[in-house]
């Protein structure tokens, strides 16, 4: 159990902790706390966040954000989870630079709307795509 | 019109361009440009625009974003021109070919001479391919 | 009798027949030592002819809000000058005596024309890739005007102030330009302003392939584009044979090809072993070095050396 686990824990009590391996621990959190542990682990600890992930799982949109420590080599990935019909999340692109595009990308493909997030425009698709279908959902029947 | 291929058979000037591939069959494209295998004895050139181009060396699966972009390309290039097809992926879509961006393989929008086959395939197969296809005008 | 002898001259020998054949078969000898030094086969030597005839039979297209008479004009003029000044410095090198007075200012009027002619044709295509390729042409044009001035400068000195090339010709029967500290000097600095002139790296800046898409020449195809490396084929025969007329003149024939195959082979090494210049450093290199370079070569060619 490393340090930066430990004050995870201590500074987020109700997270659930999954360990994978020694190198891939998962934190699961509620998605109102993800801008403070997001400025917790990128600003005070240093982290990198190297990519975000969007599932579309039984339980709802689930939401991944992968954050490296480069010193040990060790991912600690926070995961929340937002339902399907009404899929809302805070944005952290005023934290990091980095999740812009990411956030942008899953906005366009899974349907996830982010609150705060200044430049919300198409990324990948073609011009003439609908924008109300997203590709990446489990019911796309194509368009 | 048989003059001006006959014309083209010993100096194809060759463009390249790359609608949404992986870039493997890019690396091997450029792999086989360099004086390991010495294409300039068949005097194919890289020219650095479609405007100057006798054959267009295509890879990847086409987009909905980049179909209008490649026939533009195709448009601006100067007949007679061969459309050389490399890689399993401008020849038929290979695993791609269910996904909800795909438009199809290069033979439904232009018309395609020559297919070479691989994921990637080698520079000595593209080479293979060029040469075979250029000895059958 | 003295129309057809101009006529011959113009169309067969030394003219548009003589450059346009041996000019291509140059640009192979290029490509061959350029394959040969890559430890690679190369073309075969047909292969400039082949290349040609390809072009003339491939169809011309012209941009659509371009404008049309510019942009079918500037290879024409491009070939032309280069045509005319190739024709002169191949004549008065056959015949020193037929030089009139002002002929080199004639010669260096004509050889400016053919980079003019590919910045008019880059401007009318209506393409901002053009338009860069057409302003860095510019400034490589504004920046070797200068050294290449004063490099002609020194052995119209030399030959005691005459601006005819002939009498240059024939002021070096005893020992050439060359053989003086002044003559190497101005040697070294036009051989440095042969490569942009030819636009062969270090100095291809207005139409490197991997930055802007082949720069001037990236709307042109068919006919106008065959006409543009026409003229850079003529370009690469005619120029060894100025700085050959100028500083290092040949008796017979024999040392003239020997003299001629060995400034080619210091230009093609040139190009082969040097990556290329952006061009504010060629900017700088040729105002700031090779400017004071030739400038050292005038003072001591007025100081007697």
């Amino acid at each position: 159990m490393s340090e930066l686990l430990t004050e995870i824990k201590n500074r987020f009590p109700e997270i659930e902790v999954y360990e994978h391996n020694k190198r891939r621990l998962y934190l699961k959190i509620s998605k109102e706390k993800i801008r403070e542990i997001a400025y917790f682990l990128h600003k005070e600890k240093g982290l990198r966040l190297s990519i975000m992930t969007g599932v579309d799982t039984r339980d709802g949109i689930e939401i991944l954000y992968h954050f490296s420590e480069d010193k040990t080599g060790t991912y600690y990935t926070v995961k929340i989870i937002t339902d399907r019909d009404n899929p809302e999340v805070d944005t952290i692109s005023d934290i990091t630079k980095a999740s812009e595009w990411i956030e942008r990308e899953i906005w366009e493909l899974l349907g996830v709307n982010f609150i705060g997030h200044k430049n919300l425009k198409p990324l990948l698709t073609s011009e003439d795509w609908p924008r109300d279908k997203h590709p990446l959902r489990r019911d796309y029947e194509g368009i | 019109m048989s003059i001006k291929l006959k014309a083209l058979k010993k100096s194809p000037w060759v463009f390249h361009v790359a609608a949404a591939s992986c870039n493997n069959c890019d690396i091997e494209i450029l792999a086989a440009l360099t004086p390991r295998f010495d294409v300039e004895r068949f005097g194919i050139l890289l020219v650095g625009s479609p405007r100057h181009a006798d054959a267009l060396l295509v890879t990847g699966v086409i987009n909905r974003k980049t179909l209008p972009r490649v026939l533009e390309v195709y448009n601006q290039t100067p007949k007679p021109c061969l459309v050389i097809a490399v890689g399993t992926c401008a020849c038929d879509c290979h695993m791609f070919k269910d996904s909800y961006n795909v438009v199809g393989p290069y033979d439904k929008h232009i018309p395609v001479d020559v297919y070479i086959p691989g994921c990637p395939p080698k520079p000595e197969a593209i080479i293979a391919g060029v040469v075979k296809a250029l000895s059958k005008l | 009798m003295n129309v057809l002898t101009l006529l011959f001259n113009f169309l067969i020998f030394p003219g548009f027949l003589f450059l346009t054949v041996i000019g291509m078969f140059l640009t192979f000898l290029d490509r061959k030592i350029t394959a040969r030094i890559q430890w690679r086969v190369g073309p075969p030597w047909y292969q400039p002819y082949a290349d040609f005839l390809k072009l003339l039979l491939k169809e011309v297209i012209i941009p659509v809000n371009s404008s049309k008479l510019t942009f079918l004009f500037a290879p024409i003029l491009s070939f032309l000058s280069a045509l005319i000044s190739g024709t002169m410095i191949y004549y008065f090198l056959l015949y020193p005596q037929k030089s009139f007075l002002g002929d080199i200012i004639v010669i260096l009027y004509f050889l400016t024309m053919v980079p003019v002619g590919f910045i008019l044709g880059a401007s009318s295509s209506r393409n901002p890739l053009s338009a860069c390729g057409a302003s860095r042409e510019m400034t490589l044009l504004i920046s070797y005007e200068l050294p290449f001035i004063f490099a002609l400068l020194i052995p119209i000195i030399k030959a005691g102030g005459k601006i005819k090339m002939g009498e240059i010709i024939l002021a070096q029967t005893n020992l050439p330009f060359l053989y003086s500290l002044s003559g190497i000097i101005s040697a070294l600095t036009l051989l440095f302003i042969f490569q942009a002139k030819l636009g062969y790296v270090p100095f291809d800046i207005a139409e490197a392939e991997q930055e802007i898409m082949a720069g001037t020449i990236l709307e042109y195809s068919g006919v106008c584009l065959a006409l543009f490396k026409l003229a850079r084929a003529i370009l690469l025969l005619s120029l060894p044979a100025l700085l050959i007329s100028l500083l290092w003149p040949a008796r017979n024939i024999f040392t003239f090809i020997i003299k001629f195959l060995i400034i080619f082979l210091l230009i093609v090494l040139m190009k082969n072993t040097n990556p290329r210049l952006r061009i504010d450093q060629a900017l700088k290199f040729f105002w700031f070095i090779l400017g004071p370079f030739s400038i050292l070569g005038i003072i001591l060619v007025l100081s007697g050396l």
